[in-house]
């Protein structure tokens, strides 16, 4: 009954396991990114992510916003939605809370996550719901056509801001730990064996789980494919300490992948209130007279 | 005899406690079998600022604000200015003052109102006393005025013990001495204020926010995101606890944006869902409300009505978003824009806006305003309720098409979870799967069957209701439902039959339904709380309305009351 949807609601059925492959995950819809873009290396590594979990594609839910990244739900065959620009973090916080028994994949760009829907992602780390967000990191508007998104360098130089945008990029993953996120990673596109491993410990991440992914834009940032020269892994990954995650991620050059920070320790739960029927919340209004 | 209703307005400064006397008296008239009403009037403060109470007792159910208040309590005088043009008083109006409150300001004093001299504490108490107990003055000028009304002390006591709630014991046994002081200094005053008996039923007291709250729970709703906005956050306040116990959700978002996402993504999960704001949160959620309808997404957003544009005036009542409501939003984004006619029918229609929103699977929006959200009332509750309709989710055979042209426009929407079901919720322009395309066709059917939806959807008697068959008609809405039918009344003894129209349904609008009730009308008037007449404009779009029907409209935050209603009919000729 509905009274039960959202505590009892365990509407998926108990099927034998079955080994899946990263196939069945695949919708057959040809992507529209440009050939070479960092995007299909991601998609590759989610499919082989969400194969090795092993949960079939109709108990997952992937959610988006807009941009060329966010194209990404309709290109498998999980559960999907295609939002609003900047809102695929609230639209996934809805889904998961109302459907805990759903695994809730949020992906996206860094102009939906980290502008238009900047606010929400900080939201979104304090919450700690558990869900994944992805962000495919090409530090420019792709879909526009070359604008200089809030992760661009501040001298690059494009059509809307000549000489660059004079401004720093901020760092995703300093803002992430600052807001509150409990896992905290970094992975790229061109590495997706990596990425695949990284996948799987943010699904099975008992909170929200951060990755910034390094994707490079084939159309307006060609010298992004550089960046597989700059790669590492990081030097540590640190536990439970905000403030030693803070230190180590200033002192990374933005290129180090991996896991950047696991806070293990949870809030302590609101208690659990007495339920109660709807005739008895009613009876409250009436009048004994 | 007695009277058969009265009006009493009770007015202070910040911590005078007028909100509290008023609810006390409100709960001892309902608990003694008496209908009534009370508005509240706040300043823009937090705390400390000045509040009326605008109450009214009555032996039959209230439908708006009077044309003027029959008794003036006045707790103190500072800043009782702010409220004057609020609070008519003509010469036959009784102002009960405690002479330590100092002369009866001009602005309340114009009125030739009879002034009582009443002291509002213990004559014996000493000046300490006093200091530490003044704030009681409230509980003791309730007492006094329940006991003019002829509420019965232990309707009173027990009134008070309610309003109280859990306060500490030595607060309870202070307000309850005060209680007793004020109905014993009653008899001091040589005032015939007594109703007439009343006729006890079993009755609800309750705000029109907590109404619509209260259909929207029985409608299903079990996820409310929300970011607080007055008048509307009393609503979510009274939700959020009960639906934790009914096994639901309510989620504080970062704003109205996250809010309405929140929305859309539990509703997309198959969880009925609802977000509630007023006028500016309503603006920062029409992008989203547009991805509802064209992601076709059930979703339930209540707009309590307040001044606008902008911040405008946030703790007061006007009817200015029905523009917002009805085309808020890019794109040709039609959606069900529903609207209470009275507290009462809060319960009613909040309900039925869930099945709209899950049986159509779009977003339906419920305008309320501030005058019926945050009247406190004494209602018949409705035996009636509206007949239930669910969300489409059986998996159809064949391969699945979510937005299929070809059938019924209201297609299968299988919640996540359900094997072969996938499908992708688009807010791009999609075909019949629901993958992005950018074709003329494809648009064009895709429109075309949310469209249907709409035009298929027949609310039958539920559109709204007819009162009386004058041939003059007011054509209106929400809070000014009421106001009309008490002027209908007046005019209607004064010889001139008046028909009163009130649309439950904005959008889209009954044409079938509105020409019926107008049959017959020589003269129709179409009454609205806003500058720009926008009902009003609306339909004379739709060609609801002959071109020679009159407007009606003016800002809030006043309500429109009957004989303010009756003088405009009557200078229209």
């Amino acid at each position: 009954m509905m009274e039960d949807l959202l505590t009892a609601n365990n509407m998926l059925a108990d099927a034998p396991a079955e080994r899946l492959s990263a196939r069945d995950f695949h919708s057959g819809v040809v992507p529209i990114w440009c050939p070479g873009c960092g995007d299909y290396g991601v998609l590759s590594a989610l499919e082989d992510a969400l194969a090795m979990h092993g949960r079939p594609p109709h108990e997952v839910v992937l959610v988006s916003g807009i941009g060329c990244s966010s194209r990404l739900p309709a290109y498998t065959s999980c559960y999907g939605f295609h939002g609003v620009h900047g809102r695929a973090l609230p639209f996934a916080a809805g889904v998961k809370l109302a459907r805990p028994d759903l695994d809730v994949i949020a992906v996206g760009g860094d102009g939906d996550g980290y502008s238009i829907g900047g606010n929400h992602f900080m939201h979104a780390c304090r919450r700690d719901l558990d869900m994944v967000y992805l962000v495919m990191d090409n530090r420019v508007y792709g879909m526009t056509k070359g604008q200089p998104s809030p992760t661009t360098e501040s001298d690059w130089n494009s059509n809307i801001a000549p000489g660059g945008v004079g401004l720093r990029p901020f760092d995703p993953l300093t803002l992430a730990i600052a807001a509150g996120a409990t896992f905290v990673a970094r992975g790229f596109s061109a590495q997706p064996h990596d990425l695949t491993k990284l996948i799987v410990e943010a699904i099975r991440w008992p909170g929200f789980a951060f990755i910034e992914v390094l994707s490079p834009c084939v159309a307006f940032r060609r010298e992004e494919f550089d960046w597989k020269a700059s790669v590492h892994p990081v030097k540590q990954s640190i536990e439970d300490d905000r403030a030693a995650a803070h230190a180590a991620i200033l002192a990374d050059d933005g290129f180090g992948l991996g896991v950047v920070f696991r806070d293990h320790r949870t809030l302590k739960p609101a208690p659990e209130p007495k339920r109660a029927s709807l005739a008895e919340i009613e009876s409250e209004f009436m009048i004994d007279a | 005899m007695g009277r058969s209703s009265l009006a009493i307005a009770i007015t202070g400064s910040g911590g005078a406690g007028a909100m509290t006397a008023g609810e006390l008296l409100l709960r001892a008239a309902a608990t003694a079998g008496y209908y009534g009403s009370m508005n509240r009037l706040f300043g823009p403060q937090v705390r400390g600022g000045e509040s009326a109470a605008l109450l009214q007792i009555s032996n039959r159910p209230i439908a708006c604000q009077p044309d003027t208040f029959d008794l003036f309590v006045a707790l103190d005088w500072q800043k009782v200015d702010q409220f004057a043009a609020e609070i008519p008083l003509t010469e036959s109006s009784i102002i009960l003052a405690d002479p330590q409150s100092g002369p009866v300001p001009q602005s309340v004093a114009k009125s030739k109102a009879e002034v009582v001299s009443f002291k509002m504490g213990d004559p014996e108490a000493t000046l300490l006393e006093r200091a530490l107990h003044g704030k009681h003055t409230n509980v003791f000028a309730a007492g006094a005025v329940g006991k003019l009304v002829g509420i019965g002390p232990t309707n009173l006591r027990a009134a008070l013990s309610a309003v109280l709630g859990s306060k500490a014991a030595d607060v309870r046994r202070t307000n309850a001495a005060s209680l007793e002081k004020g109905i014993a200094a009653a008899e001091s005053l040589a005032l015939d204020l007594e109703l007439a008996p009343p006729r006890p039923a079993q009755r609800w007291l309750l705000t029109g926010n907590q109404a619509i709250a209260i259909g929207s729970l029985r409608g299903g709703i079990r996820f409310v995101a929300c970011y607080p906005i007055t008048p509307a956050t009393d609503l979510v306040e009274w939700l959020a606890p009960r639906l934790q116990q009914l096994g639901g959700k309510l989620v504080l978002a970062e704003d109205e944006l996250a809010a309405i996402n929140m929305v859309l993504g539990a509703s997309f999960g198959g969880v009925p869902a609802m977000t509630v704001t007023s006028g500016p949160g309503l603006s920062l959620m029409v992008e989203a409300i547009g991805l509802g309808v064209a992601a076709e997404v059930p979703a339930v957003i209540v707009d309590v009505m307040r001044g606008g544009p902008s911040t405008g005036i946030p703790s007061k009542t006007e009817q200015s978003d029905v523009n917002l409501a009805i085309y808020g939003g890019h794109g040709d984004a039609p959606r069900i824009v529903l609207a209470p006619t009275s507290v009462r029918d809060c319960l009613f229609t909040g309900e039925w806006a869930v099945y709209l929103a899950e049986s159509l699977q779009t977003p339906v929006i419920v305008l309320s305003d501030q005058a019926l959200g945050q009247a406190l009332q004494v209602v018949d509750p409705k035996p009636n309720r509206p007949l239930p309709l669910a969300r489409r989710t059986e998996l159809p055979s064949g391969k699945f098409r979510r937005y299929a042209i070809d059938s019924d426009p209201v297609t299968a929407m299988p919640r996540p979870g359900t094997p072969h079901g996938q499908w992708i919720g688009e807010g791009l322009t999609h075909n019949e799967f629901g993958i992005p395309v950018s074709g003329a066709a494809a648009h064009a059917a895709q429109l075309d069957k949310r469209a249907r939806k709409l035009a298929q959807f027949d609310p039958g008697s539920l559109w709204g209701d007819v009162w009386g068959d004058g041939d003059t008609a007011i054509l209106t809405f929400g809070s000014g439902i009421g106001a009309a039918q008490e002027a209908a009344c007046a005019l209607g003894a004064a010889g001139a039959p008046t028909r009163v129209i009130g649309l439950r349904v904005l959008s889209p609008l009954p044409l079938r339904e509105l020409a019926g009730a107008l049959e017959g009308a020589r003269r129709i008037i179409v009454m609205e709380q806003n500058k720009g007449a926008q009902l009003y404009h609306q339909l004379l779009a739709h060609k609801a309305i002959p071109q020679t029907a009159d407007s009606m409209a003016r800002p809030g935050p006043l309500p429109f009351r009957p004989a303010e209603i009756a003088a405009r009919l009557a200078a229209l000729g």
